[in-house]
């Protein structure tokens, strides 16, 4: 009689603290390395190149000043501080872009279609040549060691897109040259010490 | 009436008895369901948001001195790299009469080794890279790679592709 009341029972209670518990700590863990990207600052994306790179370096964290290649040719000044970006391109979300070009004739995707890299801007774009380009690097940087009175510097890391010309990185670097900034990174994607070509 | 049965503890047994028993009973259920859903749902959200692959940087360093400023450099120490727009990789070494030697197609996958042989040979060799302003970054990329991968520390400068050198690379194959 006992027996049979036992599996009688329809109530299966299935104790969930083993559950709760690796749940827990999943959550734990994806909320330590979560890092958000605001959706306003959102980065231009663009297919970054591989490297094994020995030296190791991680992405600075803070006072960055990205340059990005597309594949068009364009490069996009942007650096994480707002309040430098207010102060140079006069809004937050402002960011630069120039396409370096010797004649002057071609025009950035941005002109021709309105977008960047194919996606609808949300950003104030503002257009620059060869010279606002050269000066909004100095202004950049100048801007944020005002503000912090010289303690902090922009790091410059270059985002270049797989497919981008190698031309295009060369008149960057002889822009990044004039305007005395010798130290810069180039942002790769991690790959496994075999290169894909072998 | 039912106050004062608690306080006093006298009046009916059978009574006393039941009100006893719901009282002292221990084992209290929580219904974690809830919960559970809450903690999956913020569990979804931090692992869809959540970006782990952080991209790591190679740190490059312009000279800063202007383009005047001239570096003497031991012919015999050169070695030209120099990068068709196709992709394809011609090494020449720098002779010591001031002269270069003939530029030779290097494969990719050999682009390592050789360049491990070339500086076990000779310490003090300086890469100049002269790349094609037409070839794909990420070109670039995989050369620097490789150099680093051989281990030879910073020692390569960038130079233009002049005329000659596309002529010359194209003379060998493009």
């Amino acid at each position: 009689m006992k027996k049979a009341r036992s599996i009688k029972k329809p109530g299966v209670k299935i104790d969930m603290t083993p559950l709760v518990d690796v749940i827990m700590l999943l959550l734990t863990f994806f909320m330590l390395t979560a890092t958000f990207k605001a959706e306003m600052s959102e980065n231009i994306e663009v297919k970054l190149p591989q490297s094994v790179n020995t030296d190791s370096t991680k992405l600075p964290e803070k006072d960055v000043m990205t340059l990005t290649l597309t594949p068009k040719g364009d490069i996009y000044v942007d650096v994480d501080n707002f309040k430098v970006r207010k102060a140079v391109f006069g809004n937050e979300f402002g960011i630069g872009v120039y396409h370096p070009d010797s004649t002057g004739t071609v025009k950035t995707e941005y002109e021709q279609t309105g977008k960047i890299a194919g996606k609808d801007v949300k950003r104030k774009v503002m257009v620059l040549n060869k010279e606002q380009f050269e000066k909004t690097l100095s202004d950049l940087r100048l801007q944020l060691k005002n503000m912090t009175e010289g303690k902090s510097d922009f790091k410059i890391v270059l985002k270049g897109d797989k497919d981008a010309d190698f031309g295009t990185v060369e008149d960057l670097m002889s822009s990044l040259k004039t305007t005395k900034n010798t130290r810069f990174s180039l942002v790769t994607d991690y790959r496994a010490e075999k290169p894909a070509g072998q | 009436m039912a106050g004062g049965d608690f306080d006093s503890g006298g009046g009916n047994d059978r009574f006393k008895k039941k009100k006893y028993n719901k009282g002292k009973k221990v084992g209290v259920r929580i219904d974690m369901t809830p919960m559970v859903d809450v903690i999956m749902l913020l569990l979804t959200f931090f692992m869809l948001t959540t970006t782990l692959a952080t991209p790591q940087v190679m740190q490059i360093n312009l000279p800063k001195g202007d383009e005047q400023d001239k570096v003497k450099v031991d012919m015999g120490n050169v070695l030209y790299i120099r990068v068709s727009d196709k992709g394809n990789i011609y090494f020449s070494n720098g002779l010591s009469t001031g002269t270069e030697a003939a530029p030779e197609n290097v494969a990719f996958e050999n682009l390592r080794a050789k360049l491990e042989s070339l500086y076990a040979k000779n310490n003090n060799l300086l890469m100049l890279l002269k790349f094609d302003r037409h070839m794909k970054y990420t070109v670039m990329v995989d050369i620097l790679d490789e150099i680093n991968k051989a281990k030879i520390e910073r020692r390569y400068s960038f130079m233009k592709m002049e005329e000659v050198d596309t002529e010359l690379v194209k003379k060998a194959g493009g």
